[in-house]
Parts: structure tokens; C-alpha cells; sequence
């Protein structure tokens, strides 16, 4: 056990190696740079910058160098935690992430905890209680939430709440609050903001983790010891969730390596419609205008967390579940 | 400068209407403003007497329906991100110079300005006039920026700003006395007053006594070398360059001259201005500008600005709402507290077509400068219908010209060769030897391809698209074939600039409304983005090192006539310059117009005061709301009797 966590750590390093060469390469691969990016931008609503500015600037920003030399300037200082500067704030990487990766994490977090309260019991329900006019309304219910765009449900949605209950439209807080110290107004108002985007993130997710749920439980069901256990009078709850439930959660946790950057990354295109301040418009927006460092040390990352996060999940699965072999997976 | 007689070497540009009308006087005890009447009990803010220049600008508030009005509140506005924070400078509008709103020079942060033969500028400075801070705004604060910046190679390594060259040569500049400094060049410079007024101005200035702590000459090494340390940049001059940036206005440290300084360090959402105590102007009563207390900017998506505008979440917006969100907002007037008006814009056609005569396909570029296959493109182009389908109706049809309200307009400008007649375009192209069709009716070029024609877009406006497919149906009557390709912002420059790009479609020119003293650059090859001569840009911008020079006879003639709109001394002679190259573009239809004048949405905010009912929103020379003079702007007591 103790080999297998070494070497997995091991194989960690040349996997974010490769990871960085292609997140550099990708970002890089748009003609143009960061400067021309912006100077287009600026023409068009009418401004103007001279030649001699844009190569001073492309000085100043280090764009003038071979690409793997940025990289290299890049990747050392990662390496010594500096994340870089991004070009559009004008303002260290980290600086600009700030406040933004909390608010990301509490949106987040509340949708999944919300879909999985809604999603468990519906799943549950839809599996023992196959075919039933419950399943069939709750199915339906599920498939909506599925096929619904998120942006139109965002935009629906945020409009009802502005008109009816006076909702400031996008954002996650008053705009009194922005900047203050929190209180517990301002928690308040956070709450009341959260609520649209946590439905709408969360319907999409929800309709799908139902789906997972049923499957899977349906096919334990049908399995020979549950029967078995049926038939020797175990309590039906108790012969539900002891092991039918365990194993259909399989899937959940091999997730795991995917929510984790999930919850730092948000749902951009929502967080875009409904301009949360999270980190999702943040990465678009450092994509769109080339913003290499700021994008690209985020970027970086995301990628750290989804490779942590699939290490966590199967050492995870193979404490949950006694029949995976560590063995049998390290030969693959 | 109409005044210039020869042997009569000085003119006076501008002399400031005489301040010494007693009554408005700053010298007479006036009220403070609220906000600030407890510091100034308490000593530590100088009364306002003190706080102003001696010879304050006096905002004679003439227009009709301009009064005076009391201090304090709140506006509340919407902007698209952290780099918007500049439009406050924009709005702010304080310049050396600026437009007046009918769009002449007046000094402002100025007192005045004496001009000899477009050669000498000198600059008198309002004795006692003070940055944000306190600290006086002198001849100093120009010196400084032009020895120790502008001719810093660290700071201004390709020297200082290519406008301040006259044929390659620099001014001479004379620091006279604490208040005045002159510039002066051997040939006539006479846009150097236009680009102090612009928008985006040149600056000729900066803090010294603030910026001198980040500047290598004069600030102590270790301190500097800690200070680029803390705030993360690569050496002294990135430092100098971030902190003393007056443009672009993030630094809440730096001293300003604007109405309203911003107090919010980014990144924020949302950035709070505050009024500047020692801001230079002054109402008609003597009472110190601006009446509003407070900006407040918060930074949402472009895309949802209309949605939050509609929900009353700002009280004066125009930036990024769009014509079709007009219906949206006059919905939404009803039930919020905000009125919706209609703005002329400036541009001198809203989507235009550009055929490169740059382009690399011989058979193309043949046709192209043939200026009756540009007049068929036009002659068959249905205006009226695009005005009706994508603008209700509200706009101008027209070619890409001037505006109605520009003293330089004529009608012909406007409808020449730009009437809807498909057969007299298709008499034209006949004319061409473009008479052979294909099964589907297509012309055949004499290589025997069929004529369609790519047209690329930028990718950005649905409205383009629109536009273009009208185009399409009725080009089709003619026997062409219209594509459209869209495209990314740069892959679009960088194809038409390679003279790949068949015809571009973007906006018309930006200045609609020049008069004979504004350059007439838009219309002449001086520049690589002119979609439709990329290459004579080129040639010029580089002084001939790129590019290919003008080989048109009407090319030719366009840059000798601005040689001599830049040599010009009399207006009339401008102005003939000027009409000639408006005939030229006539008669030539480099660019083919669609619709212009299409009515800008401004949310107004019932409360608000002073802002015009009818105006124009433009960026050059309007500077957006910049010449409506936002800092006499109030705002009417609510119902509680609150600001």
C-alpha cells in the first residue's frame, strides 16, 4: 500500500509537468498576445496607442522573448510560489484571485450540498419504487432540469427575483456590502443572492446524480443477496442502505477527483450570466484577453486539484469498497 | 486662427471670458459643501477661497434649462470592468483644453493659451490651482514630465509621444515662470491643441511632487528598490508608469485635477469617487464644482449591464447598452425611477463596407479601384431597407460621411451614388465588362470565377450579420454574391492588413461632427487600420520603411491635400481642404455606408439635473458625457428631502 501512494505521488510530477507545457502552448496557441488583445479592444471603442508604446509595453511585459523562455520564467516561479502578474489588473495573480476563490468555494459548496439533498432521496425513491407515478413525475421533473439551459433558467429566474422580491439582478451581494467587513447583514445578503444561482447550477447536476443513483441501485437490487437478505427477514431499510446504497455510491467517490476543481472553478457560463464574482468569469475573461500569467498559473491550478483529487478518490475507493485490489489496478 | 494677419506674429486663441465680474467672485464667503464643512471647521482642510485657483474656470451654465443646485449625493453607475475606471477621466473631463459642448476649444484647466502661427503655444496656468491633495499645480508638474519622463529611456524609451513631432522634430520647451510655459517648433503643429482636448489627451504634465518618489533621478535607491519589491513589478520605471498613470486612474494614491478621485484600490467590484476639494471650477454663483458628492462604480458583466439598468441599478448609463436594448429600458421605465433618452451619436455610418484596395488578388484588386464597380457596390445596396428592418426606421441613410450637424456637411455628401438602383448598378458593372452570368445569374470575373465576395467581420456584432444579409438579398439583383465571414478581432486586422481580406465590414468614421479645424485623418491613408488602404497607412505610419505608397490618382490627391490642411493658417483654407476631400470620398465611395445616427439609449435618473435632454454621445469630441460637464450635475432632494 505504502509503494502504491509513493509511486502515485511519483507519477504526479511528470504528469503537472506535461500539464503546464500544454496549458502554456493552449493559451498561447490564439494569434496575438496579450498587447495586441487589449490595443484591438481599445481601438474599437475609439482610443489609440502608438507604435512606440505597444513594443515599450511588450518590453515592459516580457512578450518580446522566445515562448519558451516565458515559460521557463513562468514555471520557476511557480515553482517558488509565485503565481505571476497579470497583465490586465496590473496586479500580482494572487492579489486578484483574493476574495474570489471563497466566494467561489461557498457557492459551490452550497450547490452540491443542495443537489445531493435533493438528488439522494429522489434516487433512492426512483430505485425502490421503480416505474410508480413518483418515479415517473420525478423522472420527468429530473429530465427538465436537465434539458433546461442553465443561462435561460439564470436569466428566468434572476428577473422573477429582481421584480418580485427585489433582488439586486446578479452578483452575490448588495452592492452596499461589496468591500465592507462581514456582518451579518451581509451574510444575509449573500444568502438571499446565493439562492438563484445554487437552483440553477443545481438542477443540471441534480437531474444527472438521479439518474446515476437509480441505475446503479437498480442493478443491486436485482443482486442474489439481496434477495437472500430479503428473504431472511433483515429490516427493508436496513437491507437497503447497509449494502446496496455502499456500492451504488461507487461512482460518487471516483467524482471526487472532479469536484474538487469544480468547486474552485464554479460554473462559468452561469457565474458569467449572472456576473457572480467567482472565479469562473474571472478565467474566461483571462482567457479571452490572453492574460497568460493570470490564466495560466489558474489554470495550473485546477489541474493540481483534479490530480489530487483523483488520488484522494481511489484511495478513498479502496477503503470503501473491500473488493478493489490495489494489485490487480498498479499492473494496468 | 482667423485673426493672423501677416507681420502680426501673435494671436490669442482663446482668451478666457473675463472672471472679474465681482459678484461671482471666489473671493466672497460662499457655503462649503457639507461633506466637507466639518473638516474645514476643524482646520484641516483649507476654506474654499483657499482651496481654489485665483481665477477659477467659471461655469457660466448658458445653455437653457442649466441652473445652479445644491450639494451632496450619490451617482450610482455601471461599468464592464476595472479598465473602465479611465471613463471617469472621460467623464471627468477636466483637460489643458477642452471642447466646448458646441464643440470649440475653450481653455479649462488653462487660464490661457496664446498661439503664434500654430507655431508657439504658450500656457498660462491658474495661479493657486492645486492637485487633489494640496499640493500646487505649477509649471513644475510640466517640466518635470517632459525632462524626466518623456525624454526617460527607461520611462519613454522610443522618446516621448510621436504627436509632439513636427516632421520628425521635437518642441522646444521654455519653462517662463512658475505659471507659464511655452513649446514651440519650427512648423505649424495645428493639432497639438485638439489632441490636449481629446477624450484620451495627450498629457504635457504629471505629479511631480508625488511621482518623485518612484523615479530613479530623484527618489532614495533603497526605498524605491523596496517599493518595486512590495508592489511586484519589474523595475522603477514599471513602478513610475503604474502609480502616475492619470489615464488610466487605478492608483487611488495619485493626485488628480479631475472632479472626482477614486478612493478604492483595485481589485474591487466596486469603486467609490469622491470629489476632488481643489477642482478648479466653479458655478456661475462662485460656488466650487462638482454638486455631486460621490460616484460610485460597479463593475458588472458587459452583458448583463442592460439587465441591472433596467432594474434601476444605475442613474446615469449609457456605456454598453445598445440601441435594441431601447424597448427593454422604456419597459422597464415605467416601473423604476429613470427616464430613457434617445442621443445622436457621431459615427459617420454604423456598419460600412470596405473593399481593399490592398488586396492581394490581382483580378480583385483591379476591380476594386475601379471607383464605378465601388459606386455599383453602393448604387445596390437598399438603405432604406436596412433602415427600416434593424433601426425602426431612425436612422440616416447615407453614405459614410460627415453628419448633418458638422459645419463641413453637404447633402450631396450623403446621397451620392448612395440612392437604392440596382439597374443603374448593373449598367455600371456591364460597363465593366462584367456581362457574362453563370446558370445561377452570378457575373463572371474575366478569370471566369463567379463574383462573390467574402465579406470578414471582427465576430462581434449580431448587427453586422443583420446588416449583411439585407445586403446579401439585394446584391444578389445585381448579379454578386455576398459572404460573410466572421472572424476574430486580430485574425480580422491581421488579414486585412496582409490584404487578404476581400471587404471588411466595421464601423464608419468615429468623428462625424468635424469642423475645419479638426484633422482630417479619418479620410486620408495616414494610418494601417483604415480597413480600406491598409498598405498607403502603412506606408505613411512608417514613413515608407512598409507598405506600399498611394498609387491612385484620388490617393495621391488625398495626402497632398492633407499636407496642406496641416499648412493651412486661414480657416477658409481648411475649410476648402476639407470639402474637397469630402468630395473626393463622394464621388470615390471608398467606403460604402449603410445607416448612421442611430439614437443612443441614456439612462437618466429622475432625480438628475443639468444633463440635456437632447444630446450626443460620442467619444471624440464628446468625450460621452465628458462636454455636458458632469460636475454641474445635481441631483433633486428625494422624497424624504435627502441627497
Amino acid at each position: 500500500m505504502l509503494s502504491y501512494l509513493a509511486r502515485r505521488i511519483l507519477i504526479m510530477i511528470p504528469t503537472l509537468i506535461a500539464i503546464s507545457i500544454i496549458v502554456f502552448i493552449i493559451i498561447q496557441l490564439p494569434p496575438g498576445d496579450y498587447l495586441e488583445t487589449y490595443i484591438n479592444e481599445l481601438k474599437t471603442q475609439g482610443e489609440d496607442v502608438s507604435p512606440e508604446k505597444i513594443e515599450f509595453l511588450r518590453q515592459a511585459y516580457g512578450l518580446d522573448r522566445p515562448m519558451h523562455e516565458q515559460y521557463l520564467v513562468w514555471i520557476f516561479g511557480l515553482l517558488q510560489g509565485d503565481l505571476g502578474y497579470s497583465f490586465e489588473f496590473e496586479l500580482p495573480v494572487t492579489q486578484v484571485v483574493g476574495d474570489r476563490l471563497w466566494l467561489s468555494m461557498i457557492l459551490s459548496v452550497s450547490t452540491i450540498i443542495f443537489t445531493w439533498i435533493v438528488a439522494f432521496p429522489i434516487g433512492i425513491y426512483s430505485a425502490v419504487r421503480q416505474y410508480s407515478l413518483g418515479d415517473y413525475t420525478l423522472t420527468f421533473i429530473g429530465f427538465l432540469g436537465l434539458a433546461t439551459p442553465n443561462f435561460l433558467l439564470a436569466l428566468v429566474l434572476m428577473y422573477l427575483a429582481n421584480v418580485y422580491f427585489g433582488i439586486s439582478i446578479g452578483g452575490l451581494m448588495d452592492d452596499k456590502y461589496i468591500d465592507q467587513p462581514w456582518s451579518l447583514a451581509k451574510a444575509q445578503s449573500v444568502l438571499e443572492h446565493l439562492i438563484v444561482p445554487v437552483i440553477v447550477i443545481g438542477t443540471a447536476g441534480t437531474a444527472s446524480l438521479i439518474r446515476t443513483l437509480r441505475a446503479n441501485l437498480l442493478d443491486e437490487l436485482q443482486k442474489q443477496y439481496v434477495t437472500t437478505g430479503r428473504a431472511k427477514g433483515l429490516p427493508p431499510l436496513k437491507l437497503l442502505f447497509k449494502y446496496p446504497l455502499r456500492i451504488a455510491l461507487n461512482p460518487f467517490v471516483a467524482d471526487i477527483g472532479n469536484i474538487l476543481p469544480r468547486i474552485i472553478s464554479g460554473a462559468v457560463l452561469v457565474s458569467v450570466v449572472m456576473n457572480l464574482p467567482t472565479t469562473g468569469p474571472m478565467l474566461l475573461r483571462a482567457l479571452q484577453s490572453q492574460d497568460m500569467y493570470l490564466a495560466g498559473s489558474f489554470l495550473m491550478f485546477l489541474s493540481l486539484l483534479v490530480v489530487i483529487g483523483t488520488f484522494l478518490s481511489d484511495i478513498a475507493l479502496a477503503a470503501l469498497d473491500p473488493r478493489i485490489r490495489l494489485e490487480g489496478r498498479a499492473d494496468k | 486662427m482667423s485673426q493672423t494677419r501677416p507681420g502680426l506674429a501673435v494671436a490669442l486663441l482663446a482668451l478666457l471670458a473675463l472672471p472679474a465680474s465681482a459678484a461671482a467672485g471666489p473671493q466672497t464667503a460662499v457655503e462649503e459643501p457639507p461633506i466637507l464643512a466639518e473638516a474645514v471647521a476643524a482646520g484641516t482642510l483649507p476654506p474654499m477661497a483657499e482651496r481654489l485657483p485665483e481665477q477659477p474656470f467659471i461655469d457660466r451654465m448658458e445653455r437653457p434649462g442649466i441652473d445652479p443646485g445644491p450639494y451632496g449625493g450619490r451617482l450610482r453607475m455601471l461599468m464592464g470592468g476595472t479598465r473602465d475606471l479611465r471613463q471617469m477621466v472621460v467623464y471627468g473631463y477636466a483637460r489643458l483644453i477642452g471642447y466646448r459642448s458646441d464643440f470649440t476649444l475653450a481653455p479649462d484647466l488653462l487660464e490661457r493659451i496664446e498661439v503664434e502661427d500654430n507655431k508657439v503655444f504658450t500656457f498660462h496656468l491658474r495661479p493657486g490651482h492645486r492637485w487633489s491633495d494640496g499640493h500646487p499645480f505649477t509649471t513644475e508638474d510640466f517640466r518635470y514630465w517632459w525632462e524626466d519622463i518623456a525624454q526617460n529611456d527607461m520611462l519613454f524609451p522610443a522618446g516621448p509621444p510621436v504627436v509632439l513631432r513636427v516632421d520628425g522634430q521635437l518642441p522646444k520647451v521654455e519653462v517662463l515662470s512658475e505659471t507659464a510655459v511655452r513649446y514651440s517648433w519650427p512648423a505649424p503643429h495645428p493639432t497639438l491643441l485638439h489632441e490636449l482636448a481629446k477624450p484620451s489627451p495627450l498629457y504635457l504634465y504629471a505629479p511631480a511632487h508625488y511621482l518623485k518618489s518612484f523615479h530613479e533621478k530623484y527618489a532614495d535607491p533603497k526605498a524605491l528598490k523596496a517599493a518595486v519589491k512590495e508592489v511586484g513589478v519589474r523595475n522603477w520605471s514599471a513602478l513610475h508608469t503604474r502609480q502616475g498613470h492619470l489615464y488610466k486612474n487605478k492608483n487611488p494614491d495619485a493626485p488628480s485635477l479631475q472632479p472626482w478621485i477614486n478612493t478604492t484600490p483595485p481589485p474591487s467590484e466596486r469603486f467609490v469617487f469622491q470629489r476632488n476639494p481643489y477642482f478648479h471650477r466653479v458655478d456661475r454663483e462662485g460656488r466650487q464644482l462638482p454638486y455631486i458628492d460621490e460616484v460610485v462604480l460597479s463593475i458588472a458583466g458587459k452583458s448583463i449591464i442592460p439587465a441591472k439598468t433596467g432594474a434601476g441599478e444605475s442613474d446615469l448609463q449609457a456605456r454598453y447598452l445598445r440601441f435594441d436594448n431601447y424597448t427593454f429600458l422604456k419597459e422597464a421605465e415605467k416601473r423604476q425611477n429613470f427616464d430613457v433618452r434617445l442621443w445622436k451619436t457621431a459615427g459617420g455610418s454604423q456598419v460600412t463596407l470596405y473593399p481593399n484596395l490592398n488586396i492581394q488578388d490581382e483580378v480583385l484588386r483591379k476591380l476594386f479601384r475601379d471607383a464605378r464597380f465601388r459606386r455599383a457596390l453602393s448604387l445596390g445596396v437598399n438603405r432604406h431597407e436596412i433602415n427600416q428592418v434593424v433601426y425602426f426606421g431612425l436612422g440616416r441613410e447615407g453614405n459614410n460621411t460627415l453628419l448633418a450637424d458638422s459645419p463641413l456637411f453637404e447633402a450631396d455628401y450623403l446621397t451620392r451614388w448612395a440612392g437604392y438602383d440596382p439597374e443603374q448598378a448593373s449598367a455600371l458593372l456591364d460597363e465593366l465588362g462584367l456581362t457574362e452570368r453563370n446558370d445561377d445569374g452570378l457575373r463572371l470575373l474575366p478569370d471566369g470565377r463567379p463574383l462573390e465576395l467574402i465579406v470578414e467581420s471582427a465576430g462581434e456584432s449580431t448587427e453586422e450579420s443583420d446588416v449583411l444579409e439585407l445586403i446579401r438579398d439585394s446584391w444578389q439583383q445585381i448579379g454578386v454574391k455576398l459572404f460573410t465571414k466572421p472572424s476574430q478581432r486580430d485574425v480580422f486586422f491581421n488579414r486585412v492588413f496582409a490584404g487578404k481580406t476581400q471587404i471588411a465590414v466595421s464601423k464608419g468614421i468615429d468623428n462625424g461632427l468635424a469642423n475645419a479645424e479638426m484633422s482630417p485623418w479619418e479620410l486620408v491613408p495616414v494610418r494601417q487600420d483604415h480597413l480600406q488602404w491598409p498598405k498607403w497607412g502603412q506606408y505613411h505610419e512608417t514613413r515608407g520603411r512598409s507598405g506600399e505608397p498611394p498609387d491612385l490618382p484620388a490617393g495621391v490627391e488625398l495626402m497632398e491635400l492633407y499636407t496642406e490642411w496641416h499648412n493651412a493658417m486661414e480657416p477658409a483654407e481648411k475649410q476648402r481642404v476639407w470639402k474637397r476631400i469630402l468630395e473626393i470620398h463622394a464621388d470615390q465611395v471608398f467606403t460604402i455606408g449603410t445607416v448612421s445616427a442611430i439614437p443612443q439609449p441614456v439612462v437618466v435618473g429622475r432625480r438628475l439635473r443639468n444633463l440635456p435632454k437632447e444630446g450626443i454621445y460620442a467619444w471624440y469630441p464628446g468625450a460621452f458625457f465628458g462636454i455636458y460637464h458632469l460636475d454641474h450635475v445635481w441631483l433633486a432632494p428625494d422624497e424624504d428631502g435627502k441627497n
